[in-house]
């Protein structure tokens, strides 16, 4: 018995010590701005980024839903980052396009930074009691540039 | 994977509701004709075939059963043709296809909605079970009394009783090589045989007499036939013990050889080749087929080409591969517009642009034609909606005892897909409340009325260039306007003390609230249903208008845009949104100022046009919007009109009319439940702005809070 165990235990201390030395599993983040809060979108969501599109406002809907683009004869609703968020509004015409469970979205951020890739493992969830709205983890930037904010993007489209 | 199987499946439900359809249509055909042609029955026979086939395929046991019955029983009829059902059975029969038809659809509607199929077809198995007994009863009793049966037409041969008395065990002998006298040693065979067993035949016939037979038994044997196979074995037991037989074979012919064989050469009669030569010359001659493998081969193709339709190159293609052509091709129309009309071609003054204009014109031209064409896919005839109303007719005169028919008239008039299934069950209805409220109980009134004792119904469809008029007329009993006026005043839809017009009393009809009451069927008029009818033609873009004279008939008649993806619009400003109303729904447009408004308790406002007063909706307030005219005289009101509701819409400005391509809002946007409020597509303008487009129905709703 014990020396069965033994067996086994070793094993998998073996798999475990591959794995480490094998490639680190990484996922794409688009990161963007709004206000002063740092979000991460999986960039497979994430369908292009445009700027300068007319809104054209539709009425009877929540403020956060600043109304509908033309995107190439598509019409595409737009979501507000700042007034989903109830933070002030601001001027701006930063727009990413993701498409959430085959739905085409619009989000108007402040401004997108960059595309970078973070280890899967560097995740970690949100706490219990601090649970921010929309978001499904965080991950601190190794550059030291703050902290990201995983969005959950069919959360960000429930009521 | 899972994409396959569902691909087999929807290929399996389109296969089979069209089989369903065919088959439908031939059997109201037939049940006006009180029998089944051959090529009916054929056809019957071959759909059958084929739904066990499919069934057995995608493993649906009960289906699979029931067909296979009902093929069986039309094997029977097949064979037999018609005759052998007697006419007093012909309506079981019609009603029992009937039933099997209503039974396939509804299992096929279960597997599309993904239910599980019922297995309690026991009842309805012993059902067509019981027919075939009675039929199979039936036939051979008449088989043995007038010997005319048509399963054996040998008895109508030469030599009848003998052929007909036996034949289908045959057993050819061959004697010893050089024993001579062939012909008196086959006939001793004969008759050791007769010794046995009296029943069967034997040729060549004239053994004993002919001695110029012996070389042809020599060579090839002689044979005889036996009508059971106890007798063949007595017989080879009798051969065997006779010194001179060398050998012998057995083999099994149908009794039609027995016919044929007596004229041509004997020793080559009874092989199978010319079993099967024989069997056509029969068949040319007959018109019920003995030979079922041959019958079936032939008739089949023959019947495709007499009596269906020529067969069009078709391909089935998924609908919502035809809407994304519609989309792209609504894009195509916007975007040339969009360059044709592209503000910086203004800013080039004083540049000839002959060749651009050129190029622009051909486009729009090439850009049209690709509309027309894209739309026309869509297009199907309205024919399969207009059979299936016969069905309708049929069960419900039977069920109410009442005799119609349904005349149809351009069943060809080609609607949009999504218009026809949208109108299906409208005219359904109204086909219904012809038959039930429309044509007279008694047959006795008709006649007393001067009208023929059976009613008719007439269902068209004609083509207007721009909308398809479906008209559904009867010519029953009509509306009786007095009646239906009373109903009104008592469900609190009219004013007692008015005076209306039969006009306005038909359009009670078609009020919700009219036709909820279950008092309805008690009334000679109409009501069942008809409001819905008449949102759901509505929800197409279409009308409904009714008309009625008392002891004449009624007439509905349907007018439906042909197609509903693209239509005229009024873009009409308010503040910096721009707003598209069908123009359909506008009567008129006109200024005003404050003192023509009137107020009412509620703070509501209303106009007076043409002595009638209307409510008022500033579209700023209902939306919350920042109105540019500042005042009412700045703006201008909308008159829109649609069915029942009518009013006038205050809007900054109209900016003027345009044919807009429909699309629809995001999904997203609707769970703010936006269409409620009156907003219920968008549109694409040529400056590559996105205007709402309006529906004037559900747009005073929340204005009027409900």
């Amino acid at each position: 018995m014990n020396d069965e165990n033994m067996l086994f235990a070793t094993e998998d201390e073996q798999l475990a010590a591959q794995e480490e030395t094998e490639e680190i599993v990484t996922r794409k983040f688009v990161l963007f701005q709004t206000a002063n809060l740092l979000f991460g979108i999986g960039a497979e969501d994430v369908v292009e980024i445009i700027t300068n599109y007319p809104i054209t406002r539709v009425p009877m809907v929540p403020a956060y839903v600043r109304g509908i683009i033309n995107l190439r004869g598509q019409t595409i609703p737009l979501i507000d980052m700042r007034l989903r968020l109830n933070l002030p509004p601001a001027e701006s015409d930063c727009i990413i396009v993701i498409n959430v469970e085959d739905m085409l979205i619009g989000i108007l951020v402040d401004t997108v930074c960059q595309i970078i890739d973070i280890p899967v493992d560097s995740i970690l969830p949100v706490p219990a009691h601090n649970a921010q709205k929309y978001v499904s983890g965080m991950s601190s930037m190794t550059n030291g540039a703050g902290t990201m904010l995983v969005l959950d993007c069919p959360l960000l489209l429930a009521d | 994977m899972g994409n396959n199987g569902d691909s087999v499946l929807e290929m399996y439900l389109y296969e089979t509701n069209t089989l369903l359809e065919q088959l439908d249509n031939i059997m109201l055909t037939a049940e006006q004709a009180d029998t089944l042609s051959q090529d009916d029955v054929n056809e019957i026979f071959r759909i059958m075939h084929t739904l066990k086939g499919s069934a057995a395929m995608m493993e649906f046991e009960p289906l699979m059963t029931i067909a296979h019955r009902i093929e069986d029983l039309f094997y029977l009829i097949r064979e037999g043709s018609m005759d052998i059902i007697p006419e007093k059975d012909r309506p079981q029969l019609f009603d029992m296809l009937f039933q099997s038809i209503d039974y396939f659809r509804s299992e096929v509607s279960k597997i599309e909605n993904g239910e599980p199929l019922s297995q309690n077809i026991d009842s309805f198995l012993s059902a067509i079970n019981t027919f075939i007994d009675k039929i199979k009863g039936e036939s051979q009793a008449s088989e043995s009394q007038s010997g005319q049966a048509p399963a054996a037409p040998a008895d109508e041969s030469a030599d009848g009783a003998q052929a007909g008395a036996a034949g289908r065990y045959s057993l050819r002998i061959f004697l010893d090589e050089g024993c001579g006298m062939e012909n008196l040693r086959a006939f001793m065979v004969v008759s050791d045989v007769k010794d046995r067993c009296q029943d069967f035949t034997y040729e060549p016939e004239d053994l004993e007499n002919n001695s110029d037979l012996s070389a042809q038994i020599a060579e090839k044997g002689f044979v005889m036939h036996f009508s059971s196979e106890a007798d063949r074995k007595g017989a080879i037991e009798v051969a065997s013990g006779l010194g001179f037989v060398k050998t012998y074979e057995t083999f099994e012919t149908a009794e039609t050889v027995q016919p044929a064989e007596t004229t041509q050469p004997a020793a080559e009669a009874l092989s199978s080749a010319s079993a099967s030569k024989a069997a056509t010359p029969v068949q040319e001659k007959q018109p019920a087929p003995s030979k079922p493998a041959g019958a079936g081969a032939q008739a089949n193709p023959s019947h495709v080409g007499a009596n269906h339709q020529v067969k069009q190159s078709l391909i089935s293609v998924n609908l919502s591969k035809l809407d994304q052509l519609m989309a792209v091709v609504g894009e195509i129309v916007i975007t040339e517009a969009m360059v044709t009309a592209s503000p910086d071609l203004k800013n080039l003054d004083g540049i000839r642009l002959d060749n651009f204009n050129k190029s622009a014109r051909q486009l729009r031209k090439l850009t049209d034609e690709l509309q027309d064409i894209s739309m026309s896919l869509r297009m199907v005839p309205v024919s399969s909606t207009f059979q299936k109303m016969r069905r309708i007719v049929r069960d419900m005169g039977q069920k109410l005892g009442r005799r119609a028919r349904l005349t149809i008239i351009g069943e060809d008039t080609e609607i949009d897909k999504t218009i026809v299934d949208a109108i299906s069950d409208p005219i359904m209805h109204i086909v219904r409340n012809s038959m039930d409220h429309g044509i007279e109980e008694n047959e006795q009134d008709r006649i007393a009325a001067g009208k023929d004792p059976e009613g008719e119904i007439i269902l068209s469809a004609r083509n207007t260039g721009s909308e398809v008029i479906i008209q559904i007329e009867d010519d029953g009993m009509g509306v009786d306007y007095d009646k239906t006026l009373q109903k009104a005043i008592r469900q609190g839809l009219a004013n007692p003390d008015t005076e209306y017009s039969n006009r306005e009393i038909i359009n009670f009809l078609m009020m919700p609230g009219f036709s909820t009451n279950t008092e309805v069927t008690e009334f000679s008029g109409r009501g069942v249903g008809m409001d819905v009818v008449k949102k759901n033609v509505e929800a197409v873009g279409g009308t409904v208008i009714m008309t009625s004279e008392q002891g004449k008939g009624s007439c509905t008649t349907l007018k439906i845009p042909l197609t509903t993806a693209i239509m005229d619009g009024m873009e009409v400003s308010v503040g910096d949104s721009i707003f598209t109303i069908p123009i359909q729904n506008i009567r008129q447009s006109f200024k005003a100022t404050d003192e023509d408004i009137i107020h009412d308790a509620a703070e509501g406002e209303m106009i007076n046009r043409m002595d009638n007063f209307y409510p008022v909706l500033r579209l700023y307030e209902l939306y919350g919007l920042e109105p540019k005219a500042a005042s009412t005289a700045d703006g201008i009101f909308v008159w829109v009109e649609t069915g029942e509701v009518s009013y006038c819409l205050f809007v900054d400005e109209l900016l003027g009319e345009q044919q807009v391509v429909i699309k629809p809002l995001p999904a997203y946007l609707n769970n703010f439940g936006i269409k409620d409020a009156g907003i219920v597509g968008c549109t694409i303008l040529g400056d590559g702005n996105i205007s709402l487009i309006l529906e004037a129905s559900s747009l005073l709703g929340p204005a009027m809070g409900y």
